[in-house]
Parts: structure tokens; sequence; C-alpha cells
């Protein structure tokens, strides 16, 4: 039998469920503030914490999974969602023209599709004019975007859009399955890579997300692909610390 | 007989919804402008709201929501992959 | 019942437990919007076929909010078996507070459920609306958070079952009047609510002593409050 939940716990889920994703820094203080509210002592071991939970999470099919932002670098924790039944397509943030708009063949194609692992706003509306569902206006169809950057679905830079950390997180089986052959894995750190820096060598063409870039060639004068050892054209970033405390 | 009875005890304060709606704009920061009736001038700052939300938020046992992505629509079988034969 | 047993020993505890699962999805679902759930649709769309168990799924179901995310699945309609979910854990303050910010429609809410309550448990809607108002807050007019408000209020509001917006009887032209509805009979604390009240106003909560008296006095009349697993 799974070990059974305390208030401490049952608290911190409920958060995550407010909050969909959180960074690590944010996550162990949350923890601390549960503790504290309940008068648990102090709880350091954030993954052994959240094992607990996910232990009972697990017959529901849903998750707080643990996975680095292509953005940043850093940790997050995310509360994720692994079914896909006839029960979760009644959720009803968006209608079916809205997910259409996101989804496979769409936004998501045009993204996974290209080398920068973003696609420009000029592109995903004009792939809104051919919406099987039902036609979203330009002005819908911005609107639809707005509202995937504020849940957290998607980001958006200058007109740029990409998926966000919270929706590779959930989405990665998704991603594997179905763009398996157009979608690559990081030399670094073998999860899924969308935004990333891309060997240019033709033969080889291995991508990196940027933190593992930055982490990578950290100190290196002479930079070279890992695989090819080529020269790595791409302006190194800097490592992104993560905040004081840790 | 009963109500008038229960009307007497009712002494206490009255509320009054003018005096609620003042009181609630100072506490949104109501920025007040000179030269102007009570009622009309002034502008509230963009969180005006979300503070009183935030304020009211103790008096809520209100069930956070599960939201996610995946698994809210039918994801179709993949494309057949081309082979080479 | 044994009619329920019978069911269960026909089914294996992995397909209880699946059936379970989908229960819980689907009043995840529908609480998204903060929507009342219904007997006749948990049925209908995901008990199915396995409706002869039902009271044992329910049973569980409300075991798995309880024990795992800290909230009751609460019946609100006898009658018609419709069920809303509630939080067990008290409401976050202090550090976690500013963790989780809130609605703005929570405010607005507080604003309404604030009103009537003031005003002994009814109010004319045009009291609301004037009061809005003062607020900046103009039922004809789109506003920056809540949009259409007229259709928060007496649409969303009332179909999330926080508000009951009922005609006046014989009164020409209509008139209609708001009471609280049973979610927030359930989910909202009046001695909290007074409590802020009384910052607002910079006046002792108990001074309002007919409402300090309804806030502090458990009420036995309500709408049936018990949680799920009892029936
Ligand atoms: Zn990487
Ligand atoms: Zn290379």
């Amino acid at each position: 039998m799974a070990r059974p939940l305390g208030e401490v716990h049952k608290r911190f889920l409920q958060t995550m469920m407010a909050k969909g994703i959180i960074d690590g820094d944010k996550a162990k203080a949350l923890l601390r503030h549960c503790c504290e509210t309940h008068g648990a002592p102090i709880n350091d071991h954030l993954d052994e914490f959240i094992e607990v939970i996910n232990a009972q999470l697990q017959p529901m099919f849903m998750q707080i999974r643990k996975g680095m932002s292509e953005e940043d670098g850093l940790q997050y924790y995310a509360l994720v969602n692994m079914a896909e039944t006839d029960v979760t397509r009644m959720s009803s943030d968006y209608a079916d023209n809205e997910l259409e708009l996101f989804r496979k063949k769409k936004t998501m194609d045009l993204i996974v599709d290209s080398d920068t692992g973003t696609a420009s706003s000029t592109d995903i509306l004009n792939c809104a004019d051919s919406l099987q569902t039902k036609k979203l206006k330009k002005k819908e169809t911005e609107h639809v975007l707005n509202r995937l950057v504020q849940d957290e679905w998607l980001k958006e830079k200058q007109g740029e859009y990409s998926l966000s950390t919270r929706c590779i997180m959930e989405m990665e089986p998704y991603i594997r399955r179905f763009y398996q052959d157009q979608v690559k894995l990081c030399h670094i750190c073998h999860n899924v890579v969308l935004q990333c820096q891309m060997c240019e060598n033709p033969t080889c063409g291995i991508k990196i997300h940027v933190p593992c870039v930055a982490r990578y060639f950290k100190g290196r004068t002479d930079p070279r692909c890992p695989a090819c050892e080529d020269f790595w054209p791409h302006e190194i970033p800097e490592v992104n610390r993560p905040s004081s405390q840790s | 007989g009963k109500e008038k009875a229960s009307q007497l005890h009712a002494e206490g304060s009255s509320f009054d919804p003018s005096a609620f709606a003042e009181n609630l704009l100072s506490f949104m920061g109501l920025n007040r402008l000179e030269d102007e009736g009570e009622m009309s001038g002034g502008y509230l700052p963009q969180d005006a709201w979300q503070k009183v939300g935030n304020r009211a938020q103790c008096c809520f046992r209100t069930a956070p929501t599960f939201h996610y992505m995946l698994g809210s629509f039918l994801a179709e079988p993949p494309p057949p992959r081309q082979r080479i034969a | 019942t044994s009619q329920v047993q019978k069911g269960l020993d026909r089914l294996t505890p992995a397909q209880v437990d699946l059936k379970t699962a989908e229960v819980v999805q689907f009043i995840f679902v529908k609480d998204q919007k903060k929507i009342p759930i219904r007997r006749a649709d948990i049925v209908k769309h995901v008990v199915k076929e396995y409706r002869n168990i039902y009271p044992e799924i329910l049973k569980r179901t409300s075991r798995t909010f309880e024990t795992v995310f800290g909230l009751s699945l609460k019946e609100i309609d006898s009658k018609n078996h419709v069920y809303i979910l509630v939080n067990k854990l008290d409401p976050p303050d202090g550090e976690l507070l500013s963790m989780t910010p809130s609605n703005p429609k929570t405010g607005l809410l507080f604003v309404i459920l604030g009103i009537i309550f003031m005003k002994g448990g009814v109010v004319k809607e045009s009291m609301v609306w004037n009061t809005l108002k003062k607020l900046r807050v103009d039922p004809g007019e789109k506003h920056v958070d809540f949009g259409d408000v007229k259709k928060v209020v007496i649409e969303e509001f009332v179909k999330q079952r926080y508000l009951e917006h009922v005609r006046v009887p014989h009164t020409e032209p209509l008139e209609f009047e708001f009471r609280w509805g049973q979610r927030a009979d359930i989910e909202v604390s009046k001695v909290k609510l007074l409590e802020f009240m009384g910052q607002l106003h910079d006046q002792d909560p108990q001074s309002w002593s007919q409402q300090y008296r309804e806030a502090t006095t458990p009420q036995a009349s309500t709408a049936p409050s018990g949680p799920v697993s009892q029936r």
C-alpha cells in the first residue's frame, strides 16, 4: 500500500494544481511554507516528498513531473495529466477549433518542424485559415494565442511562439509519438529538444539546448561540435545560475 | 409578534452599501482627484480587483482546479511512415 | 447492498479502480468551470455499464478526493443528486497566500455575497448594480477584469450556484432579487467575510450584532452538506 498523505502533501498538491508549474527554488519554498502552515517539521527532501504524492496520483494518471526548461536551463516541477480518454477530452478550457489551432498539423507542427523551435505569429495566423472544425477570425486567433500564453502552454517573444516548459513537460510523450521523425534529442541531456543551437555540418546537424550549450562549452576557447568536431559557429551563452538558495 | 421582537433585538450597526463602496474604493487604492464630487472622480489602479480577490480569498473554501493540455483532444494515429523499400 | 456486492464480484479490482479514476477525471473536468455535477451525467457519460455498482464507485471517488487531494465531494441537492467539490483545507495565509494570487472574480463575488449577507440574506438586483457602479463596474459596459459583467453575475455565478437570482412575484416592471446559492452556503465563511467587512469599515465585526450572531451560530437549516460517503 502506498503511504497515506498528510495535510502538508495535500496542501502542496493543491498549490501545484493552482499553479500548474513552478521552478525548483519555488517548489522548495512551497514545501517549507506548507510545513510551517501545518506545524510540521521542515522537510528538505523535496523529491522524496513528491514521490509519496506521485504514488497516490498514479491511479488517477496524474503526476508531478520534474524537468528542465529549454529557456533558462533551470529545474521545474509541473503537475501533468497522463490520461487520454473520452472523459479527459471533455476538458473545457479550449473549444475544438482552438485546440485544432494548437495541436498537430497546425501550431505544434510549425514549431516542431522549425530549426529554431519557434513559429511566427504570421505563420500561425495563416494556418488558422485552414481550420476544419470551425474557422477562427484573425482577432479570435490572436485572442486564443494570448490565452495559450497566459495559461502557460505557449511562450511568446517578439511575435515568435515556442512551446512552454509546462507544455513540453506534459506533452513529451505525445511529441515523441507523433513527431518521432522530426524531433531530435539534445546531444548533451538526451531530452526532446526544440529551442536549440544546431551543428551546421550538414552530415551532422546535432541539436543542443541553449542552456546545455552554455554548460558544455563553458570556459572552452575553441568550441567544437561534440559529435563531429567541426567548429561550433554560434554564440556561446552565459551559464544561467539558479538564484542563490538551493 | 415574533418578527417584531427579533427586530427590536436587532440593534447594532446598520449596513450602508454606499459607505461600503467608498471604503472598498479606498482599499483598492483609488487615486482621488481634487475638485471632484465624491463619486465621480479618481481612477483605480490596474490591480484593484485582484487586490480585493486576494484579500477575499480567505473567505472561500474553493477547490483548486486541474488543467491540462495532453488528453484534452483526440490524438489521431500517426501517419504511416514512409519507408524506402 | 448485496446487489452492489454481486456487481463487484463480477469485476476485477483493476476495472473498478479504472472506473473510479474516470469519475475523478470527470468531476475535475466539470469543476474547471465550477459547474455542479449531476449524478445523471456521471452515470450517462462515465459509469455507463457499471451503473449497478454506482454507489461503490462514488464512495471510492469521494474517498480519493479526501485522502489524496484534501477535497470533499458534497451533495448540494439530495433530490436531483447534484454535487460540488469543496476544499477541506483552510484557505492559505501568509507566504502561502502570496504564492497563489487569486482571480479578480473572487473580489466581485465577495462584494455581491457581502452585500446580500449584510442586508439580511436577500437584496434587490438594483442594489447590487448600484453598488457595483460606484465601484466602476457598469453592467452596460465591458469591464477589463470581468468582460460582460452582467453575464458573469446572472449567468456564471448562478450556474456555479454561488448566487440565486429569482423574480420577485407580482412586480411590474419585472424585479429580481439575489440570495446566496448553495455553493456559497458551503464554501464561504461568514465569520471571515464579516472580519473583512470590519477591516474595510474600520469597525468591530461584532458591532453588526445580527450578522455576527448569524455568522457564529452553526446552522441546522442550510442545504444538505454531508459528505457523499455517508449516503
Ligand atoms: Zn539538453
Ligand atoms: Zn556536428
